[in-house]
């Protein structure tokens, strides 16, 4: 039985496809989601059990190929300094992420006009800043207003407790007289629109069993369903089909019993992240496109930006009580944010302070690191370190470079016979030397706060969770694939929402500004709806 | 030659190798890992990956053997010294064992609920009962909002 057609198709349904469906609601159009993951349940997640750290590694593990899950499709990373990390089911990646919710600031928008490298977006902050609002408070976000490093903007709900570890930490920051200021986060602080407050189960990176974490399965999903959209879920969309008119006019997918099924739109939108979504585009080949959907400029999986992470680790000698809250949400600091040329790079570098190890994730970690050893002298190493840690990641500013690629694995296939994508990424030298810059304050910073010892990984490479930059928006059609709306330049009735758009990455998590742009296009259609073929 | 399998499944062989690496503590407040009962849930998640699982089998296999040849209980039936030689002895041919074993070992040890009350855990899951956590320094959070930057809610 052929699908009913519909006026608009969104592929994906993570951050980006939630906010976006959410929005375009409003038009009345028909709006079907389409996405290859099931709906997520709260009881299933690790931390109802005691074997939560270790599901956190399988199960549950951000790697796609390491999951192998039937809603995963594999990444081939042989080439990639940095392993891509996603989740795919209902809620996207939000599922399985830190919440940790920084804007990209002002200046992030321009860093061709600011330091000459990069490229200015077509858009700036104070485009997106009601739509950060909007998004902030679907989301349900805690932090403090005030922070210097940002416009000011007032968030939902009051700051996340730091625990010992994050007071301990901002301690060091603050006698070094460095910025520090409490993380927005996209957690509850207190109970929010019927969601409960978060209660500091530690485990926010294996999914949120109290949804105090907000992930777009419970935040935006059930809202956009209550305006009518609808969700297919076990679909993994296998191209996007053309009509003679050169306008997109649905997609081809496979339905959870791995039948293959057309469906018919009217508009089509790709939210698929910075991966999915150009091996989609460049798996929808066709003879008036033989190098992929809306690819005339070539830079169709291009560009690809995640954020290098070096991680330092200091070991204090009084307890920290460090696995309890929210993991990745305490304070930032855009101490090293702004360009410094003295320092030897372009751009900079934020720091996130974590909270502590669970016991597993110690042990592990000790032994790979060397400090926990078999054998007799096992269990005082061990006390040594359980619960003494505390850690900074730095997340450095990616910029874009042609050779980091998304492209399609010639014999890698997913399960329905989909090429895989293939990334090819290396970590730039001027992002070498903000790692290394990074290392070194963060022995700084946690050696002001107390420890007795620091450990560093300059280059963390399971901590590819920021993918952007594969199909980036502009204003010239020769030099971008979409414009300041999301708009494929080729194909009028084609749309990216997801971070594939971003021109340039910042120094901070993407999350909050993916979802403002979405809404944003979203909004930008609803307000253009009536020419908005007329001028891509 | 011995069957496919048959050290991970040799539950005493198993222990006395869990016990070397996580051994009692020398206070005896913590159990060595072979006390556990956790051999069946290690071979399982050995046996299911498709790296680890069999460089460890192997090693653990040469482990074995090599225990049998200089004493007829094989591992369980020496001493603590003798065992760790014999395990060392294999290390060079056989580097992942240890490692690869305590992924899995180290996962199974720290999520039990006695070790977990050892170590000052509460035995239980994070949910539903969660954790109390600090809320922010007053002096810090004093220190911040004097350098604040004020607005109005533009939104």
């Amino acid at each position: 039985m052929a699908n009913e057609p519909v006026g608009v198709l969104v592929i994906g349904a993570g951050a980006s496809g939630a906010a976006f469906a959410w929005s375009i609601a409003d038009t009345g159009m028909s709006v079907l989601c389409l996405d290859q993951g099931p709906w997520m349940k709260q009881e299933d997640y690790p931390s109802n059990g005691l074997d939560w750290e270790a599901r956190g590694m399988g199960d549950f593990s951000p790697s796609p190929n390491v999951r192998g899950l039937p809603a995963d499709y594999p990444v081939n990373e042989q080439h990639s300094d940095i392993s891509p990390l996603m989740f795919n089911a209902v809620g996207g990646s939000t599922i399985l992420w830190a919440a940790h919710f920084p804007r990209l600031t002002p200046r992030d928008f321009r860093t061709k006009s600011e330091d000459g490298v990069g490229e200015d977006w077509p858009i700036d902050y104070q485009t997106l800043e009601p739509y950060f609002a909007q998004n902030d408070r679907m989301m349900g976000v805690s932090g403090l207003a005030g922070d210097p490093a940002y416009p000011y903007h007032e968030p939902t709900l009051p700051p996340l407790p730091f625990g010992k570890t994050g007071n301990t930490l901002a301690a060091g920051f603050e006698k070094l007289g460095w910025h520090w200021w409490p993380s927005d986060s996209a957690i509850l602080s207190r109970e929010y629109e019927g969601r409960a407050a978060c209660i500091n189960l530690g485990p926010c990176l294996s999914g949120c069993a109290q949804g105090a974490k907000a992930s777009t399965d419970i935040t935006y999903w059930p809202a956009a369903q209550r305006k009518g959209v609808q969700l297919r879920t076990g679909c993994r969309v296998r191209e996007i089909t053309m009509g003679a008119d050169g306008m997109a006019d649905g997609v081809l997918y496979y339905d959870a019993e791995g039948q293959l099924q057309e469906q018919k739109a009217e508009i089509v939108v790709l939210a698929c992240n910075g991966i999915g979504t150009p091996r989609l585009l460049l798996n929808s080949k066709g003879r008036q496109h033989p190098d992929g959907l809306a690819n005339s400029s070539g830079l169709v999986g291009k560009n690809l930006m995640f954020h290098p992470y070096a991680m330092i680790t200091g070991i204090f000698e009084e307890s920290l009580q460090g696995r309890r809250g929210p993991m990745g949400c305490s304070f930032w600091s855009h101490e090293f944010y702004r360009t410094d040329r003295s320092r030897g790079f372009v751009r900079g570098y934020s720091f996130e302070a974590i909270r502590g190890f669970g016991p597993v994730q110690t042990a592990l970690w000790g032994m790979i690191r060397g400090f926990i050893p078999w054998g007799e002298d096992h269990h005082r190493q061990f006390a040594r370190l359980y619960d003494h840690t505390a850690t900074l990641l730095a997340i450095t500013e990616d910029l874009p470079e042609e050779t980091n690629t998304v492209t399609l694995d010639p014999e890698l296939t997913d399960a329905h016979g989909i090429p895989a994508p293939k990334v090819t990424y290396r970590v730039s030298e001027n992002s070498r030397k903000m790692l290394a810059h990074a290392v070194e304050r963060g022995r700084e910073a946690l050696t002001a706060a107390g420890a007795v010892e620091t450990v560093a990984e300059p280059l963390f490479r399971e901590a590819g969770w920021h993918l952007m930059g594969t199909a980036r928006m502009g204003r010239d059609p020769g030099t971008s694939v979409v414009n300041e709306r999301g708009q494929a330049h080729d194909v009028k009735n084609l749309f990216i929402v997801d971070g594939s758009v971003f021109v340039t990455a910042g120094g901070v998590n993407p999350t909050s500004t993916i979802q403002a742009f979405a809404l944003y296009a979203a909004d930008s259609i609803k307000k253009n709806i009536e020419t908005l073929f007329d001028h891509a | 030659m011995t069957e496919k399998g048959a050290a991970l499944n040799d539950h005493d062989f198993m222990k006395a190798l869990f016990d070397l690496v996580i051994p009692p503590s020398a206070s005896g407040d913590l159990p060595g890992a072979g006390a556990l009962g956790l051999e069946p849930a290690v071979a399982t998640a050995l046996q299911a990956d498709p790296l680890l699982g069999p460089l460890v089998e192997a090693g653990a296999q040469a482990v074995r053997e090599a225990a049998l040849s200089q004493h007829p209980k094989g591992l369980p039936g020496m001493a603590s010294e003798a065992r760790t030689k014999v395990v060392e002895g294999q290390l060079a041919t056989h580097p992942l064992l240890i490692m690869g074993m305590s992924r899995y070992l180290y996962a199974a040890y720290y999520q039990h609920p006695r070790i977990l009350e050892c170590i000052g855990e509460p035995p239980r899951p994070p949910f539903p009962e969660g954790f109390d956590v600090e809320a922010i320094d007053a002096e810090l959070l004093e220190k911040l909002l004097a350098r604040r930057v004020s607005g109005v809610r533009k939104e």
